[in-house]
């Protein structure tokens, strides 16, 4: 008899793989039944996080919307190349890479849509552009399987911002195979971090951390009781706080208009 | 060596001796408005007295004196606004088409631009702002918000882009008492544009011009219920917003009580949207057309006698040009005119109340404690009634003071210098708020620059405290969120 050689599955932050500092790992069920081992991510490692997340952001937003869009088109063909390994229902796969498609036309086109040059009455030029909330907070509904941390993930990003996308340890097996597509998609490190945890506790967190802009958060991913406590601790600080449907269908304009700012110039002429 | 002194003293240079020299002329004008002696509610179509027996005075104050007396709506009075707001949602407003709507949204702009004289008088006694100000821009700007959001309630389909326009049903609204008419166009305009029915409660130091848009409501023969207005304070927003009944709530005010409605209606599935506090920074670069510049901080800190959410309250002076400009706008200053709001003279009106008098004399001592100079300008004494602050410069301030990090929501700017843009930028963020900033620079590289790294929701290039119905307006992080005004207006009435 052979003995199986355990991988403990890590978070990807910052561009990397590692282990939570707090050294918590969590016993989970695989797809096929076996025992694998999690990291846990700790609020320690959040705040570690929201810094690599923070340094990255001007940068993403800043790139083009041409190479943006590329880069999250990568990201459905290296999820499209390794679709038979990834560990979720063959219509999950088809589903998130047909996602990461679709949003992936966006960040060329968005801005124009929901832009608009405002007929003032006075002699200005008069525009009205999106800018991106900055560093958001996703948690997907674990219902929704790989198509919905596709959607949180290309929803937050085609907008520009940051995103740390909150995943139960029990999709520990699945947010691992999307952190390596991640890794392997030309995305720059800190655009996205992946981090298996106990969510509802380090949303806990995340809302105590001042700097995060928003929190994304699929309505069945949290407890109603849960999603009030969201909403009243983000009031602190006049957060965001974005809840989704799920990701049946993909987000509408409205709904990427809210992981994004209004910014309104008047130029002088 | 020793340097000789400079030809001109920089602090004499501009020198105008004013005070004194231009005596208040008592108002001449006739007041063409009757103000009760007692206001209740508009609800279901009616003015209604309320149903408590709770009610407070409101007092013009420029002089002091109460106008009337008004009901403050307990339980018994919001649940009939909300009940009547949603009667007439579910069974009249949401089923009428959009070009009906509209007609009914074009007839209020036009009363409201042919009563304009009217209501800016009576806005004027009770809020305290120059006739000025009333008669030459916020009811025309109100009037064109009507006028603005009626053109767009047969073409929703459009500014949602694709999804189909769906109304969210009652909106909760609670205004501020700095622009009230304004706020009420801003409130209204696009609710009933998108089909939505309304709550709205006004500040309880300026309710009577609300209460005179209720009879030009009667006058249009709006239908009953599609806009409802209760009167009173904190506790009755409160009944207002926490209302089961109510879909959406709209607030402009200040953050904390913006904080406090949002965790009250935490979990309860309500869409929101808050324009706050802010702390505007006004940066003017060397290359500035500086006369104009002067012109645009007068503009931008003591028009409404800086009482706007936005108000440019940092001046960010680049560091060669500091001490003349101050110079400049100190001789600006000198010749603005503090006293009868009714007046059309009059530059600088009344604080809104003795509450908010009391604030910013609280910030000025505050300000002189932790080591600025205090300088009060104006061309003349205020009047010995009612509630007047001199417009007022504050220097030898830094980023950590108070009174350059708090909204102090009065006529009183706060100076500071940069030596690079980056440092401009770098100070013009660093604050909780984002609401507005303004830039000034003849560098039209510079200022797109500029404009674009400001963390903001609005900036004026070479202008400031600027508005059209079709811009949006609001803010980032604890300034608010949501826009006003333009296509954005219309997206928070909106299903997502």
């Amino acid at each position: 008899m052979r003995l199986t050689v355990e991988k403990t599955f890590k978070l990807y932050v910052g561009g990397q793989f590692i282990r939570s500092e707090s050294g918590r790992v969590l016993r989970v069920r695989s797809r096929e039944g076996s025992s694998v081992n999690v990291c846990s991510a700790s609020r320690k490692d959040f705040r570690d996080a929201m810094d690599l997340a923070r340094k990255a952001q001007p940068g993403w937003a800043a790139r083009t919307g041409y190479n943006r869009g590329q880069i999250l088109y990568r990201l459905a063909e290296m999820l499209e190349s390794r679709a038979r390994a990834l560990p979720t229902e063959a219509d999950d796969v088809t589903q998130a890479i047909d996602r990461a498609v679709h949003h992936a036309g966006w960040s060329d086109k968005i801005t124009a849509l929901l832009s608009s040059l405002n007929p003032v009455a006075s002699a200005h030029v008069n525009y009205s552009m999106l800018r991106p909330l900055g560093v958001v907070v996703a948690a997907p509904d674990v219902a929704d399987g790989l198509t919905g941390m596709v959607e949180a993930l290309c929803a937050a990003t085609v907008m520009g911002n940051t995103v740390h996308l909150f995943v139960p340890a029990t999709l520990g097996e699945l947010a691992a195979a999307l952190s390596e597509a991640l890794a392997t998609c030309d995305m720059p490190g800190g655009v996205v971090n992946v981090m298996t945890a106990d969510v509802p506790e380090l949303l806990g967190w995340a809302n105590h951390h001042d700097d995060l802009d928003g929190i994304y958060v699929a309505r069945a991913a949290v407890s109603a009781e849960t999603l009030a406590g969201i909403e009243r601790e983000a009031a602190r600080v006049m957060r965001r706080v974005i809840v989704v449907a799920g990701a049946a269908a993909p987000a509408s304009p409205q709904v990427l208009e809210h992981l994004a700012e209004v910014k309104t110039v008047w130029m002088s002429s | 060596m020793d340097n000789p002194a400079p030809p001109h003293p920089p602090d004499t240079r501009h020198r105008l001796r004013l005070a004194g020299a231009l005596e208040l002329s008592p108002s001449i004008e006739k007041h063409p408005v009757t103000i009760h002696e007692r206001y209740g509610h508009f609800i279901n179509g009616e003015l209604v007295p309320g149903q408590g027996d709770e009610s407070f005075a409101t007092v013009n104050p420029a002089t002091g004196a109460t106008l009337a007396q008004v009901a403050a709506a307990g339980q018994a009075d919001v649940d009939a606004a909300v009940a009547a707001a949603r009667k007439a949602h579910d069974e009249v407003w949401s089923k009428l088409s959009g070009l009906e709507r509209g007609k009914y949204l074009f007839r209020i702009a036009r009363r409201l631009q042919e009563r304009s004289r009217e209501f800016s008088v009576l806005e004027t006694i009770d809020n305290g702002k120059p006739i000025r100000e009333t008669r030459d821009v916020d009811l025309p700007l109100a009037a064109a918000h009507f006028f603005y959001y009626a053109g767009w309630a047969d073409k929703l389909s459009y500014a949602t882009r694709g999804a189909p326009p769906r109304s969210l049903g009652v909106a909760a609204q609670v205004i501020p008492w700095n622009f009230p008419m304004l706020m009420l166009a801003w409130k209204i305009a696009p609710a009933l544009a998108t089909g939505n029915t309304v709550v709205l409660k006004p500040a309880e130091t300026t309710p009577l011009s609300a209460m005179l848009f209720a009879e030009l409501l009667q006058e249009v023969e709006l239908p009953p219920g599609v806009v409802n207005i209760v009167n009173g304070a904190g506790a009755t927003g409160n009944l207002v917003v926490s209302h089961p009944g109510v879909n959406k709530v709209a607030f402009t005010g200040s953050t904390e009580v913006g904080r406090a409605i949002m965790r009250t209606i935490a979990g309860a599935g309500k869409r929101a949207t808050m324009e706050l506090g802010g702390k505007g920074a006004n940066i003017i670069y060397a290359d500035a057309a500086l006369d104009q510049a002067v012109e645009g901080c007068v503009d931008g800190i003591f028009f409404n006698q800086g009482h706007v959410c936005c108000a440019g309250s940092r001046l960010l002076l680049e560091e060669s040009i500091a001490e003349d400009f101050i110079a400049r706008l100190k001789r600006r200053v000198e010749t603005l005119r503090v006293g009868d709001p009714l007046d059309k003279n009059t530059d600088v009106g009344a604080i809104n109340s003795q509450g908010q008098l009391r604030t910013i004399e609280r910030y000025l001592e505050i300000g002189r404690e932790e080591g600025a100079t205090v300088w009060q300008g104006g061309a003349c004494e205020p009047p010995g009634s009612g509630y007047f602050v001199r417009p007022t410069i504050l220097t030898g301030v830094q980023q950590s003071d108070t009174v350059v990090r708090e909204e102090i929501f009065g006529p009183v700017l706060a100076c500071l210098t940069f030596r690079t843009p980056d440092e401009a930028i770098a100070k013009a963020n660093d604050s909780e708020y984002g609401l507005a900033c303004g830039v000034w620079s003849e560098k039209t590289s510079k200022v797109f620059r500029t404009a674009h790294a400001l963390n903001c929701g609005v900036v004026w290039a070479n202008g400031y405290n600027l508005f059209d119905p079709s811009s949006p307006f609001g803010g980032v992080r604890h300034s608010g969120f949501g826009r006003e005004g333009g296509i954005a207006g219309l997206w928070p009435y909106l299903e997502a």
